[in-house]
């Protein structure tokens, strides 16, 4: 409760912050002063006199992050800050807090920026080392490699032994499609709603896949206008609730459910032979794909990178997979997105209503699942029955919510381990958001 | 009433295209992993048990009700343990090479037995 408290408290103070220094439909300023002088400067630099050192002074006062400075700057950094702070104090997914709280801080450092010049820093700067890195989201590179990773990785005996948990991970997707209405009514376009609404899959790399397709400041819309460039703020959105999840959802699992429902206990996994784990991602791969062709990037590599791992017989290949290779796009994916949250394209009411959405998406994808688990336990008899929280755990956010689940499972009885049966909706919600994904997709691409 | 009006004028908004694609989507979603769920109930549990039926067939024998059993982890884990203790456990085989370990240790004058014993005058 302490946490939750400190959590909201932080995050209230930053977004009153926010409200209070953006104004709205109003960029953050940029510097224009010293525009002039530095093309003045730049054409005779051979000429200046030894006297004129001041004036050199001057110049680099003028370049320095202290004289570009803007409370946009200020306040990106204190996020990142607070992101830092929540990964080592709370350990929320430090993997990815750490890398996109430092890229937040890199991406904001302020230097001089004007449409003429290019200085090569910035990562919206082209021929910068950031821009380079950031190829990889803007194209959509990154998430189909965490997927291979994450299909290395991940054991699918859970689900095999108890199919039936399957469909709480479709369930919990309600908040990708209720958070796409909501995101049509506060005025977005439809490409810009269906990347936002990806956000209640609960799953990072989807909603960078999603947005860098639908809402990537490129696209045209029916009109002849441009859709927004909100990758940066989507992924963040998306990250930050994966990161709070122990945070946000046992308010939520409290709230709907009794202490006796939450004593219940599931009737042990059985032993799943190798053939059925070797099928499984062949027949998935088969039947997902047939299914919804434009999640092809996402669960082709999520399958693949299960069969490296259940045939056998490609050990090393597994091993790079979920160990170095996604190591090294987790590092270069957080960095990046962290860095493209820059003060004057992220911190924009859009942004704040982004981070809205997605905190509703989310409860609601955590409560559909739940609520499905209820309504599947009116047909299900004796040891048959789902403790609900389980159904919780359909939000995407592998392994963090089959977690929490665990946790609160342990402080209703010491004695009764949910962990295993709530991995199978778990790694079905995984499944669910990415075939969501390829549908949003194949609608409004 | 005025409530009502205002929601109406909200979903409004929200044109036929928006939810079309909430309904089918939601629906597909389920559909892949309802498809999923069925295939890995009802399908594979049927192959592999026409699979044991036929390997029974070709050993001339009818299919034993142990074969059927479907043991849960826990079963295997509590058999696998006990059976790692009882092996671990076994003495009935013995090398029978009896050896005498020398212990050296660095020489100190602490452990020196011409230190050590009383050094009588004579």
């Amino acid at each position: 409760m302490k946490r939750f408290i400190t959590v909201i408290t932080i995050l209230a103070i930053l977004s009153f912050a926010w409200t209070a220094f953006v104004k709205p439909g109003k960029e953050a300023p940029r510097q224009k002063t010293a525009r002039t002088e530095f093309v003045h400067s730049a054409k005779t630099v051979e000429t200046q006199e030894p006297g004129g050192a001041l004036k050199g002074l001057k110049k680099f006062w003028e370049f320095s992050g202290f004289r570009n400075v803007s409370k946009g700057h200020l306040i990106m950094i204190t996020i990142g800050l607070f992101f830092i702070f929540l990964a080592i104090r709370y350990e929320y997914e430090p993997l990815l807090l750490i890398p996109i709280g430092t890229g937040i801080i890199i991406g904001n450092i302020p230097f001089y920026q004007d449409g003429d010049i290019n200085l090569q820093l910035g990562i919206y700067q082209s021929g910068s080392v950031l821009n380079y890195l950031y190829f990889g989201v803007l194209k959509g590179v990154y998430p189909p490699l965490i997927f291979l990773g994450l299909g290395a990785m991940t054991d699918f005996s859970s689900l095999l032994s108890n199919p039936r948990l399957m469909i709480l991970g479709a369930a919990a997707q309600i908040g990708i499609f209720l958070t796409f209405l909501g995101a049509l009514i506060l005025g977005f376009a439809p490409p810009e709603a269906g990347a936002i609404g990806i956000i209640g899959g609960a799953d990072g790399p989807t909603a960078i896949f999603l947005s860098s397709r639908l809402a990537n400041g490129v696209n045209m819309l029916a009109d002849g206008t441009t859709v927004k460039n909100l990758i940066g703020p989507i992924a963040i959105a998306a990250y930050s609730y994966m990161a709070l999840v122990p945070v946000m959802q046992p308010p939520i699992i409290k709230l709907l459910t009794s202490k006796r429902e939450r004593k219940m206990r599931m009737k042990p996994p059985r032993a799943v032979s190798k053939l059925e784990k070797i099928l499984f991602p062949i027949i998935g791969l088969l039947l997902t794909a047939f299914i919804s062709p434009s999640s092809l990037p996402l669960l082709g590599m999520l399958f693949f990178g299960n069969i490296l791992k259940e045939s056998g017989v490609t050990k090393r290949l597994a091993e790079t997979a979920r160990t170095s290779m996604v190591d090294i796009v987790t590092i270069l994916l957080g960095l990046t997105v962290g860095a493209s949250t820059q003060a004057d394209v992220f911190l924009t009411p859009d942004s704040l209503l982004i981070f809205l959405l997605g905190a509703i998406s989310f409860m609601v994808a955590t409560a559909g699942g739940l609520l499905f688990a209820k309504f599947m336990n009116v047909f299900l008899k004796g040891d048959n029955k789902i403790n609900p929280m389980v159904g919780a755990a359909g939000v995407s956010a592998v392994p963090d919510s089959a977690r929490v689940v665990q946790t609160e499972g342990l402080k209703a009885d010491p004695t009764n381990h949910l962990l295993m049966h709530a991995m199978t909706p778990n790694v079905s919600g995984v499944i669910g958001s990415a075939v969501a994904a390829g549908i949003l997709l194949s609608f409004l691409g | 009433m005025s409530t009502l009006l205002s929601l109406s004028g909200i979903f409004g908004s929200i044109d036929k295209q928006a939810a079309v694609i909430v309904l089918i989507g939601y629906m597909i979603v389920f559909l892949a992993l309802v498809i999923l769920y069925l295939v890995f109930r009802y399908l594979m549990p049927w192959l592999f048990k026409i699979k044991l039926y036929r390997r029974a067939a070709k050993e001339g024998r009818a299919l034993d009700d142990s074969e059927k059993q479907v043991l849960t982890g826990e079963v295997n884990a509590a058999i696998a343990t006990a059976l790692y203790l009882y092996y671990d456990e076994i003495h009935d085989y013995e090398s029978n090479i009896i050896t005498i370990r020398k212990v050296s240790r660095s020489y100190s004058p602490w452990n020196s037995k011409l230190y050590n014993m009383r050094n009588l005058e004579r």
